[in-house]
């Protein structure tokens, strides 16, 4: 059995950690985020799965490249779940990569208020031995 | 082989027949099963006792709200139905119209001919916080929720979109808001019946911006009840029956950064389509609809998804008052998950509550009472939009 790191993504209590995720784990401690692609149809997910929704088949990780994207839409929650209340007021943005692939994350850095199509770009932190992903503006 | 279920024919018309509607509101003085003989002694004072019923489907979206485990059966015994069958199913916030597809699916089919459909949630023993935190983990628990997407957000995400892509400002939520609370406020069993003006609702503290605290709705305790019954059991019962015409449902992807557009929820379009086709009708057919107003632009999505008006057309509906008693098409006359309160179990089942109200012509107030409703359709959307029902009712009298 795998060794399991204490890297969590962000704040998930979803401690069910498979070997697959734990993959994706220590590729974001690294610094390297993972999409996921089909072993037979060739369909690629971001965030990663580890079986295609269209056919069931297994998927391998491959790193994801695309740093550059544009905001699609984005939150300021000023009140947050109970587990994330400390960290109120903070922004969430689902940015898209010229590939049209998207990804969910912090704005961790805002110069203002976000506005849709603005550019992002994704960076990586590990803090108490939390690795994430996040967006700079 | 003959015919099943001791000669019933298959798909029997069904209908509600009777309904039944606790307060709602923070109700520190009930529990879920108070709260449940609340919605179902209107419907026994009609005489729908216990002994007519022949099973039943009594739902709550959320267990961790009150920490009872199999909650139907306590439901069942509180209410004297504990020797029926009886289930619970869940879908989030369409958990109410989810129980009620599943009665008319067993009625129908002839495995019953009397349901009693009842939905509740009992959620102000939390704190509002801690209530934001269960609702946060019906998104994706390894890549949503660690991001702290709250229920609101989701639909704040859609706002953002949506306001962008069709150059929208704040106040056409507002004055969505306002109308709500107008209803609201001549609905004895809403949670917060009070008036709001334009500028309140405009400039309220923000809770998940672009949206703020009014155009949310309510973390709210109660319960709501109907009773159906099989065509050749409906005259026994009441003699203003409802008829159940169309039914349609819909669902959508889990993650929200998926769906190919966040100014409609996909699921809704399909569900509003299935059950307009079931009808036989289309939404210029519609008298009245309660539509799932879990936050402001919901309700200007749900315009849109139900065909109402085109894309990107909702605000012209809400700037011409067409959503009002007298409007073109009234929406949420009964002040909707706004006003009225989102007991997230409840609320489907409240919606069809208020349509069989409305129908009847027993709005508590005048200046809310629809005039000469036929047909009334009910829109009931659980999570963002993951799950969606839709029902056309029409009236039999």
């Amino acid at each position: 059995m795998a060794e399991q790191k204490e890297v969590y993504l962000g704040y998930s209590t979803d401690k069910a950690i498979t070997p697959f995720f734990q993959k994706f784990l220590e590729a974001l401690d690294e610094g390297k985020i993972m999409k996921s692609k089909c072993t037979k149809c060739g369909a690629e997910y971001l965030p990663p799965r580890q079986h295609c929704q269209k056919d069931m088949s297994d998927c391998e990780l491959t790193e994801f490249t695309e740093r550059e994207a544009k905001l699609y839409s984005y939150v300021i929650v000023d009140f947050a779940p109970a587990s994330l209340s400390s960290k109120q007021p903070y922004i969430v943005a689902i940015g898209e990569f010229p590939s049209g692939l998207r990804l969910t994350a912090h704005i961790t850095n805002p110069m203002g208020p976000p506005t849709v199509g603005m550019p992002l770009k994704l960076a990586f932190e590990t803090q108490d031995k939390m690795a994430t992903y996040k967006w700079l503006v | 082989m003959g015919s099943l279920h001791g000669g019933k024919k298959l798909a029997r018309k069904v209908a509600v027949v009777a309904g039944g509607h606790s307060k709602f509101g923070k109700r520190y003085d009930a529990t879920m099963r108070e709260l449940c003989a609340e919605a179902y002694k209107p419907i026994y004072d009609e005489g729908l006792t216990q002994d007519k019923i022949d099973a039943s489907v009594l739902s709550y979206a959320a267990s961790q709200f009150t920490g009872q485990g199999a909650g139907s059966a306590l439901i069942a015994d509180y209410l004297g139905i504990h020797d029926k069958p009886h289930l619970r199913v869940e879908s989030a916030c369409t958990t109410g119209t989810a129980s009620l597809r599943a009665a008319w699916g067993m009625v129908s089919a002839g495995l019953y001919d009397v349901m009693l459909v009842l939905g509740v949630e009992q959620m102000n023993r939390v704190s509002s916080a801690t209530a934001t935190e269960y609702m946060s983990q019906a998104g994706d628990m390894r890549w949503e929720y660690p991001f702290g997407i709250s229920f609101p957000a989701f639909y704040a995400l859609m706002a953002s979109r949506y306001m962008s892509e069709y150059n929208m400002e704040h106040d056409i939520l507002a004055k969505i808001a306002v109308k709500s609370h107008h209803y609201g406020a001549q609905n004895p069993k809403a949670h917060l019946p009070k008036e709001v003006s334009f500028e309140e609702a405009n400039n309220a503290v923000p809770i998940c911006r672009p949206l703020n605290l009014y155009d949310c709705s309510l973390i709210t305790d109660g319960a709501a009840a109907v009773v159906i019954a099989a065509e050749d059991r409906v005259k026994e019962f009441t003699d203003r029956p409802m008829w159940i015409t169309g039914i349609g449902a819909g669902a959508s992807e889990m993650m929200i950064q998926d769906r190919p557009s966040l100014t409609s929820i996909p699921g809704a379009k399909r569900a509003g389509q299935a059950a307009y086709k079931m009808a036989g009708i289309g939404p210029e057919d519609i008298n009245m609809a309660q539509v799932h107003d879990c936050f402001t632009i919901a309700e200007l999505i749900a315009y849109e998804d139900l065909g109402f008006a085109e894309p990107g057309k909702g605000p012209e509906l809400v700037e011409n008052k067409e959503n009002y008693h007298d409007g073109r098409i009234p929406v949420n006359c009964d002040g909707g998950l706004k006003s009225k309160g989102h007991p997230l179990g409840a609320t489907g089942v409240s919606m069809t509550y208020e349509v069989l109200k409305q129908m009847r012509g027993e709005a508590e107030n005048s200046s809310r009472q629809i005039k000469d409703v036929e047909r009334g359709l009910v829109h009931n959307v659980g999570q963002s939009g993951q799950f969606v029902n839709v029902f056309i009712y029409e009236r039999g009298w």
